[in-house]
């Protein structure tokens, strides 16, 4: 059993972790059919498919403490509600952009996965591990993708500097604690964001580098976004996403 | 001009010792992709231990199509002696109907691979390939091979749809 006073941070990380995952997963689905080949297609669908079955955990998880249905929290909160970083929400723009965004996903649920499995929550240390074993593959597939394209052709580099360009700022959202992740770190259930972020620079940077990508310079960096700010782009997201279930919230399926 | 990646063939062995069979193929820029891409269209779904890919370029299949020169054979290279992979195809009934891993033989080219390859068994097909072109899963990876039963949400009949469609074309519905 969770300590009653960490409940609340436990249910919002793990309600912020759901929601990254979710939104993601939704983003990459809108590739299905449209992929560069058909194995790509696949690939990446099931990509898509394991970051929603990842959100499902997540989201059960928080269920568990607070009694909560996946699907009610799934499609009948409004954009304000939802806690997803703002880099999952953004359109998929051409596929170097969606390659990249997967890759600085991937690459930061890796390393928070590998902490977490040592999490003094032994549900979520279970969770983590289990779903580390697909994250492995997701990784090596991305950086695959991003050492062709960045190493490729002139246009394919271009297109992945232009995607790193856009999308970078927005990866450090990734790391931002949230008001109750102090309590979480302190009782050991939850790894310091900030030790993450560090190992998370420590091993995209030179990666990015060898892809032939330059790293925006940051300076001066931007404020900490906290995960309550969204975008235009999720309502649209949620509007497409929720619109079946909303239209006869008693639905059965 | 072809603008297509190269075509794979992929092998699958279901369990640890079982025996590997052709499932299809996959295209991709290289043997690496080539594997990432067969697990994610051969593995998972159903059980799988190990995948290999092998470029099909690298693979001669009988029966041997006669080229330009009018040779009915590939031609006997003079290659080193090295182990060739020979696989078969036994029946042509089946809808599905696969190649089969049957084993090695030591060769120097694949004509004289496919000569030696009856010693491993009965087929209507003959495939051999040079068994250094094989990629092959990493043991580490299985894992991430096998079948993904925990994920009830991809099943269809782990949603009550079907079963309400049913009702409701009885006339049923609401009814207990």
């Amino acid at each position: 059993m969770i300590d009653p006073t960490l409940a609340v941070p436990l249910a919002d990380r793990l309600l912020a972790m759901a929601d990254d995952e979710l939104i993601l997963a939704h983003r990459n689905s809108e590739w299905a059919g449209h992929g560069p080949i058909l194995e790509e297609d696949i690939a990446f669908a099931n990509i898509a498919l394991d970051e929603m079955g990842h959100a499902a955990i997540w989201y059960g998880l928080r269920g568990d403490i607070t009694g909560e249905d996946t699907d009610r929290l799934v499609f009948f909160r409004n954009a304000g509600q939802y806690r997803n970083v703002q880099m999952v929400e953004l359109p998929h723009g051409d596929w170097a952009f969606s390659m990249l965004r997967q890759y600085l996903f991937d690459a930061a649920e890796s390393i928070w996965l590998g902490q977490l499995a040592a999490s003094g929550y032994e549900p979520l240390a279970q969770a983590a591990a289990k779903i580390a074993t697909e994250e492995r593959y997701h990784l090596r597939h991305t950086s695959l993708w991003l050492r062709r394209l960045g190493l490729g052709t002139a246009e394919s580099h271009a297109r992945l500097q232009t995607a790193l360009d856009a999308l970078w700022p927005y990866a450090r959202q990734l790391f931002v604690p949230l008001p109750g992740d102090a309590a979480l770190v302190a009782a050991g259930i939850l790894p310091d964001p900030a030790a993450l972020a560090h190992e998370w620079h420590g091993r995209a940077r030179p990666y990015l580098t060898e892809c032939g990508l330059i790293l925006p310079d940051e300076t001066p960096p931007r404020r900490d976004i906290p995960r309550t700010e969204h975008t235009e782009h999720l309502m649209e997201l949620l509007a497409v996403m929720q619109s079946v279930a909303r239209l006869d919230p008693a639905a059965e399926w | 001009m072809n603008d297509q990646w190269p075509r794979y063939e992929v092998f699958k062995q279901e369990r640890d010792g079982g025996p590997f069979r052709n499932v299809g193929s996959v295209h991709a820029p290289d043997a690496e992709m080539a594997l990432l891409n067969a697990r994610d269209v051969f593995a998972r779904r159903p059980a799988c231990r190990c995948l290999w890919v092998v470029p099909a370029a690298a693979i001669v299949a009988t029966p041997i199509v006669v080229n330009a020169a009018g040779d009915a054979e590939p031609a006997d290279a003079s290659g080193p002696l090295e182990p060739y992979a020979v696989c078969g195809k036994s029946s042509e009934r089946q809808a599905m109907t696969y190649v089969d891993y049957l084993g090695r033989v030591e060769a120097r080219s694949a004509a004289e691979a496919l000569r030696a390859a009856p010693a491993l068994g009965a087929a209507r097909i003959w495939w051999v390939f040079p068994e250094r072109v094989i990629s092959r899963s990493d043991p580490e990876d299985a894992p991430g091979l096998e079948a993904a039963t925990g994920k009830l949400f991809r099943m269809s009949n782990q949603y009550h749809t079907v079963v309400t469609m049913q009702k409701i074309r009885r006339g049923d519905e609401g009814e207990e």
